[in-house]
């Protein structure tokens, strides 16, 4: 962990902590270490690693009905195996949901079997009318309270996309 | 067991527990069992979702005790699962495994390896420690006021062995509820009594 992606960790756990998250649900992806590894040393919140997103959508939105702020935070790739979990739960429902992924497959990601990512996750978020907000600086991580509150008003889900950029700062 | 008999055994061994049902056989049993409107979630969402959606209520309400069903075929979809119940261990939520070794909510369709399935061996094998097996009504109503009073120190996992719906079973009624309608009613049911906030407005 560096000095810039800890404090780009560390801002992105004050920005969840100040809407009241205290429920973190994740899955690895490599550019996830550092946020992953500062929530779970962080005493605000419950981190707990599940065995596959699914069980992040089942989790979170469980936890919203007992009126637990929540994140589901995983992988763009992991993001692609929820579309039923998140239509068949928080749309059917109206349940709010707040996610953060990333933004696999886009510039700067160097590694080939991300290109999948690259093509269809903007265009599935599109095809279930899911919003989404990209945040590649530090300047935009406030984004994710505005976001955050979005789902409540909207009852349903929403999206954060981190870019490499952003998570990785050069590295 | 029968299916249905079994939910009305159970349903008579509840007091206060908050319920999660699964899609397909188990909410059209506790819907039969029970009618009950605002303190059961009837999610109808299959594959394996149930009880993780019980287990984020259950961390989130720690004085609630929740019960979640889940069929045999959503547990052979994400047996894994119960790696995460096991580390939150959370002592307030009880599993409920319905074993009718079939895909009961897509008429009884092949479920893989049906007759060798060893769910309780699959839970211990995850170290679960409160793992249970009932495999008749006399059992049952005889184990399970025990089995909840001794609802500590951590989660419980009950493997109910039943028999596939009936052709007539299959009819039962699914529970009449669009989404947000039993959303609010159960989260109004929660709020009353936990005195939480979950809508960010009281009516």
């Amino acid at each position: 962990m560096t000095e810039k992606t800890a404090n780009v960790a560390t801002r992105i756990a004050d920005e969840l902590a100040s809407c009241g998250v205290k429920l973190v649900a994740s899955l690895p992806d490599n550019w996830l270490m550092d946020v992953i590894k500062t929530i779970e040393r962080d005493d605000r919140f419950t981190h707990v690693p599940v065995n596959r997103e699914e069980s992040a959508i089942g989790l979170c939105s469980g936890a919203y009905m007992g009126a637990m702020g929540s994140a589901a935070l995983m992988g763009a790739s992991g993001f692609m195996t929820v579309i039923y979990a998140l239509t068949k739960i928080n749309y059917t429902y109206e349940i709010p949901l707040f996610l953060m992924a990333t933004l696999r497959g886009a510039v700067g990601d160097h590694h080939k079997h991300h290109i999948s990512n690259g093509l269809y996750l903007r265009p599935v978020l599109d095809a279930i009318s899911m919003p989404y907000q990209i945040i590649e600086k530090p300047e935009d991580i406030g984004l994710i309270s505005r976001c955050y509150h979005h789902t409540r008003t909207f009852s349903r889900p929403m999206v954060v996309l981190f870019t490499r950029d952003l998570l990785r700062r050069g590295h | 067991m029968n299916y249905v008999e079994c939910f009305r055994a159970v349903a008579r061994h509840r007091t206060d527990e908050i319920v999660i049902t699964s899609a397909g056989n188990s909410g059209q049993a506790w819907w039969a069992a029970t009618r009950d409107s605002v303190a059961s979630f009837y999610l109808d969402a299959s594959m394996s979702l149930s009880t993780m959606f019980a287990s984020g209520l259950a961390l989130a309400q720690r004085d609630l005790k929740i019960w979640a069903f889940m069929g045999d075929g959503a547990f052979a979809m994400n047996p894994g699962m119960l790696m995460v119940e096991r580390q939150m261990n959370l002592p307030n939520l009880t599993h409920f495994l319905v074993s009718n070794r079939v895909y009961g909510a897509t008429s009884n369709a092949g479920l893989p390896n049906a007759a060798d399935n060893d769910y309780a061996a699959i839970a211990r094998g995850f170290g679960l420690e409160r793992v249970f097996e009932l495999r008749d009504l006399k059992t049952l109503n005889r184990e399970l006021p025990a089995l909840k009073a001794s609802n500590a120190p951590g989660h419980t996992f009950v493997v109910l062995e039943v028999e596939p719906f009936s052709d007539a079973e299959q009819k039962l009624e699914q529970p009449p509820f669009d989404g947000p309608e039993l959303k609010f009613r159960f989260g109004r049911h929660v709020e009353s009594r936990t005195g939480c906030d979950i809508f960010g407005y009281r009516i």
